[in-house]
């Protein structure tokens, strides 16, 4: 310090220098802008967005709409059973989602498997599960089981599995696990680590993932049957079919209310969860 | 000190103490950090003992090479009759069963309750079966609750362990570690988190595990006073190395100095009970 920079403040000291973030951000948002661009470039086979077949439908578009907004309550009736086996394939569905889930989530997490190429494997088959979308499940396992719930239920089954099993596991791996190097210290094995403490520890985040994965089953098995895999869905099918539009109006109404309870429902107890 | 007659009196429940016996050993973690170096020292049975030293002077890693939570890198560990390097597996986790261990940051499972989280003192003794399906023998559940009792939790046996103060979450560790009804007990800063009226009640809970139950006690401190006042002889270690191996009381300024490397502050006494 010479005697000339005392006219400084003495006490300030040096600000490090903020880190610089523009280039990175500005590389990003422009790549997402001219992705985005070019998927709507005809010439290399890009999404085509025809505005006028829109305006040219509109008229017949309007008369459907119409027709919707008169609901056939006489229809009500046939629509019972059909709703019972959509509510029923999302609640088993959902079950013996929940039950399959815990083991897997166990094994695809680091501090519940230390093993490597199990754990790996695990991630591995729960990631193709997630990759096939859900109605592609539906309709693979129609063709190879039959029409009907079954397949309707398998497609749930693997659904959730998918859902429930990359969503807890990766807060398992992220959070801390103290207790668990206790009790390996005490001369745990890794299962009784999970079975006594991991397990109960994290229920709450599984049981938040099981109400979750309930509320996607009731809507995602309202459409299902489209494909022929059982339930409201199927006949929903059926009425378009016919161009029953007062029916489907009822049909889609029905399904509002019940996705609306079940969610209701199930945020109230996840609130309580919580 | 009384150590003869305590000896003599060693009729306490369940095992007897363990010597413990460092020949040459070294630790450097995969990074290259060298934690421990050539460290060898013999602790006789029934001994309570502090290891001292400022932090990142390898305490922590001297205390986990007990158990074989941190591998040697050279040398050897014995505890009682086992030579812990090179174990693994099963028998790695029948000697941990025999060594008790308590942490700076209590280490509880904190939305299971304390009953569950004590329990897991008892893992190691499960035979296969019971094991797996997570089921504790009357005998088991007996020696839980008594471990309880001994450090005064047993009306908070329900409770979740995370709704507990710190000072009760360490006893309830404390606990879970007596449950193992070891014949080592291991402690890494077992205070350093508590606030000084609790953190002296837990050090008197080890004199006391340490004089009722003949254990051999070994605990890691980076407090002076601490160490003066509650063991009967203290390591010092500084970069790694044993600096100091004397009795705790007569321990001078000079002494800490010297295990410090600097000159003593008054953050490295905790004060309360003279
Ligand atoms: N898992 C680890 N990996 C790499 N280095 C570690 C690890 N644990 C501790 N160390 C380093 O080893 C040295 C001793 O640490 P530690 O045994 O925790 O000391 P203390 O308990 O006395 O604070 C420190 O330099 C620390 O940074
Ligand atoms: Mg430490």
């Amino acid at each position: 310090m010479t005697p000339g920079t005392t006219a400084e403040p003495a006490t300030r000291s040096e600000l490090p220098p903020r880190p610089r973030t523009w280039p990175r951000r500005t590389l990003i948002v422009s790549a997402l802008a001219a992705f985005t661009v070019a998927t709507c470039l005809p010439a290399i086979g890009g999404v085509e967005i025809d505005l006028g077949a829109i305006a040219q439908n509109w008229r017949r578009g309007a008369a459907n709409l119409s027709a919707l907004l008169q609901p056939n309550w006489a229809f009500v009736p046939r629509t019972v059973q059909p709703m019972l086996e959509t509510l029923q394939m999302a609640f088993v569905g959902a079950a013996i989602a929940a039950a399959l889930s815990v083991p897997l989530t166990l094994w695809a997490a680091r501090p519940t498997n230390p093993h490597t190429p199990s754990r790996l494997a695990v991630r591995a088959v729960i990631n193709v599960i997630r990759a096939v979308p859900d109605l592609v499940w539906a309709t693979i396992l129609v063709a190879m089981v039959g029409v009907g719930a079954l397949p309707g239920l398998l497609t749930l089954v693997l659904f959730d599995v998918g859902i429930v099993v990359k969503l807890v596991s990766e807060a398992i791996d992220s959070a801390d696990h103290p207790y668990l190097e206790a009790a390996r210290a005490g001369g745990a094995t890794q299962h009784q680590m999970n079975r006594g403490l991991a397990l109960p520890q994290n229920l709450p985040l599984f049981a938040n993932q099981w109400l979750y994965a309930l509320e996607l089953n009731v809507r995602i098995s309202a459409i299902l049957g489209i494909v022929g895999a059982g339930g409201i869905g199927r006949l929903l099918d059926e009425r378009f079919g016919f161009f029953a539009y007062g029916d489907v109006s009822v049909i889609i109404l029905e399904i509002l209310v019940v996705v609306l309870i079940i969610e209701a429902a199930s945020h109230l107890l996840r609130r309580r969860l919580a | 000190m009384t150590l003869d007659t305590r000896a003599e009196a060693g009729t306490g429940p369940a095992s007897a103490a363990w010597p413990i016996r460092l020949d040459g050993v070294s630790v450097t973690y995969p990074n290259g950090t060298a934690a421990l170096r050539d460290v060898s020292l013999t602790i006789e049975a029934g001994e309570m003992v502090s290891v001292v030293g400022l932090s990142g002077s390898g305490k922590s890693t001297l205390i986990r090479t007990l158990n074989g939570l941190v591998p040697v890198t050279s040398g050897t560990v014995t505890v009682g009759p086992h030579t812990v390097t090179g174990l693994s597996g099963r028998r790695l986790r029948q000697v941990r069963g025999h060594v008790g261990m308590i942490f700076q940051g209590f280490n509880l499972a904190t939305r299971v309750d304390v009953y569950r989280n004590t329990l897991v003192g008892r893992f190691a003794q499960a035979g296969a079966l019971r094991g797996f399906l997570g089921v504790p023998t009357a005998h088991d559940r007996d020696v839980t609750l008594a471990a309880l009792d001994m450090v005064g939790m047993l009306d908070k046996v329900w409770t979740r362990a995370g709704s507990l103060s710190g000072g009760q979450q360490q006893r309830v560790a404390i606990a879970r570690a007596l449950s193992q009804e070891p014949s080592i007990m291991l402690a890494d800063e077992p205070v350093a988190s508590l606030d000084p009226p609790t953190a002296h009640a837990v050090m008197g809970e080890l004199e006391r595990i340490n004089a009722d139950h003949h254990l051999t006690v070994l605990v890691n401190l980076h407090l002076m006073d601490l160490a003066r006042q509650y063991t009967h002889r203290m390591i010092g270690l500084r970069g790694g190395e044993v600096v100091y191996d004397g009795p705790a009381a007569e321990a001078t300024e000079a002494d800490f100095e010297q295990i410090y490397g600097r000159r003593i502050r008054p953050q490295d006494r905790l004060g309360g009970r003279t």
